[in-house]
């Protein structure tokens, strides 16, 4: 079935505190499998004995199972729920996977199996026990046998899915377009009363604007994290020195995108991308002032993630919005960057803006100063053709 | 939670103009004061939340008010404010009057 190699499988069923984990290897005795099982059971580690798994006292399920506490086992009670209801569903488990033909009945003397499981300290109930770990057992080999999941399922799933225990996932911009909310606003009471107003969808980005920055300090950002752990937010530092420095603080608060100005030198620049890289945020370039982003851009051995065109508060009154060559700018970064346009965007423009290839509208007072705050967060959504979605959906797919 | 106010009931769509936050302190006066900031403080830490970027503004503000028959009116932005959330959660009697 797996010639001298081993399959993995992986499963989580039931409901805390009971709630089974099971990690497990199944192969062949002839390989790295077998020499596996021989250390573990020769080696025992305190507080994490490995036993056979027995069908009842006496009889060993076949194959040969294994099975390794993951929590420490620190006295007699997490002993026996380990050693008891856990340990008698995983041999159950295996043995009626033999019997319906997952482990194939024939190869049952040259396989071996490794499981590893997780009993919550806090479980109490056996019966919850024993049929979490039964289900999580049977589901994690026949996963194993079958390669669950496939490389294609996985590619789909990394962006979409919310890992139960974290319950946020980090977003990395791979469907514009979205609408960042920019917060200018020095007020840490008002700011929080505009983000519990915005819907709650993935096409919001929050931005801590700079003068926030400048007013509370880019642990801001964390704070903003703790109100909506789900969105995207971003550190507009707009950093010309420092780079790195700049950059790792903002990674610290956990921003998702750290902004620095395209005036900077270019050490500075490419240090900072750098150091986003490092600290898994996406990097920004601001264009504010910048005669010529396409050159800027040339110039950068190493290509931010974003680029925002940007127009000043002080002067977007006074000028239409010009966007620049957006397709260019693309171009010049291999079609691997986002484009964020900033300064007077209002719901009239969303459509221009679209057309002219931006993904990322940046809408500061437009909204934040909104009365019905909602309200104008959703006339940009439906402008941009973006329909809210639930963004907590669980994964159901066992 | 004893909300002094029931009429204060808000709808769906949230407006975000800024209201008060009428809060009843324990004790009257500068050790009312003190003591409020000292369990606003064990709340947010208790309960693992983000000590909020305000928070030096915040003391100053508050030991700075008025104390109107043993309340303080603190401005907020938000029905479901943390300052609110506090409130509920630490007994607080508190009533939110809205301008908008």
């Amino acid at each position: 079935m797996t010639d001298n190699g081993f399959l993995v499988g992986e499963a989580l069923v039931g409901e805390e505190p009971e709630i089974a984990h099971i990690d497990l290897i199944i192969g062949s005795k002839k390989g790295a499998m077998g020499q596996a099982f021989a250390n573990s059971l020769a080696q025992p580690r305190r507080g994490h004995t490995p036993i056979l798994a027995v069908v009842r006292p006496n009889l060993p399920v076949k194959p040969a199972t294994l099975i390794v506490p993951k929590v420490t086992i620190r006295n007699l009670e997490d002993a026996e729920k380990t050693f008891g209801p856990a340990q008698s569903a995983v041999a159950k488990a295996v043995a009626d996977a033999v019997e319906e033909g997952i482990i194939p009945k024939e190869e049952v003397e040259d396989m071996a199996i490794i499981v590893s499981v997780f009993i919550h300290p806090r479980g109490k109930d056996y019966q919850r026990i024993y049929r979490y770990n039964y289900g999580a057992t049977k589901l994690a080999i026949r996963r194993a046998i079958e390669k669950f999941p496939d490389i294609d399922k996985v590619l789909e799933e990394k962006d979409k899915a919310i890992h139960a225990m974290v319950g946020f996932r980090i977003n990395n911009l791979k469907k514009p377009p979205y609408l960042e909310v920019a917060f200018d606003i020095p007020d840490w009471r008002r700011v929080e009363g505009v983000i519990r107003a915005l819907p709650r969808t993935d096409a919001i980005i929050i931005e801590a604007g700079t003068p926030l920055i400048k007013r509370y300090g880019v642990e801001v950002v964390q704070k903003i994290h703790q109100l909506r752990p789900e969105s995207v937010v971003v550190a507009d530092l707009k950093t010309l020195d420092t780079g790195n420095l700049e950059a790792r603080m903002a990674g610290d608060a956990t921003a998702d995108v750290i902004g620095f100005s395209g005036l900077a030198p270019l050490k500075t620049m490419e240090k900072f991308i750098e150091e986003c890289k490092k600290v898994g945020a996406l990097s920004l370039m601001d264009t504010l002032n910048v005669p010529d982003p396409v050159e800027v851009l040339k110039k950068l051995k190493e290509k931010p993630d974003i680029v925002e065109l940007h127009r000043a508060i002080d002067v977007e009154r006074m000028e239409e919005a010009q966007w620049g060559n957006i397709g260019e700018i693309k171009k010049i970064c291999n079609n691997k960057v986002l484009v964020a346009v900033a300064g007077g965007i209002r719901v009239d423009k969303v459509e221009d803006a679209l057309k002219a290839g931006a993904d990322i509208l940046v809408v500061g007072r437009a909204i934040t100063a909104a009365k019905d705050v909602t309200g104008a967060a959703r006339a940009f959504l439906q402008k941009m053709g973006i329909e809210e979605v639930d963004q907590f959906r669980v994964m159901t797919d066992f | 939670m004893i909300n002094l106010d029931k009429s204060a009931e808000h709808d769906e769509q949230k407006s975000v103009f800024h209201k008060k936050l009428k809060l009843k302190l324990k004790e009257k006066g500068e050790e009312g004061r003190i003591m409020f900031l000292k369990d606003y403080l064990d709340y947010l830490i208790r309960n693992n939340k983000t000590i909020p970027p305000d928070f030096p503004a915040f003391v100053r503000e508050i030991m700075g008010l008025d104390d109107r028959a043993g309340s303080i009116h603190i401005k907020i932005w938000h029905d479901e404010s943390e300052l609110v959330e506090f409130a509920i959660n630490r007994n607080y009697k508190y009533r939110v009057d809205h301008y908008d």
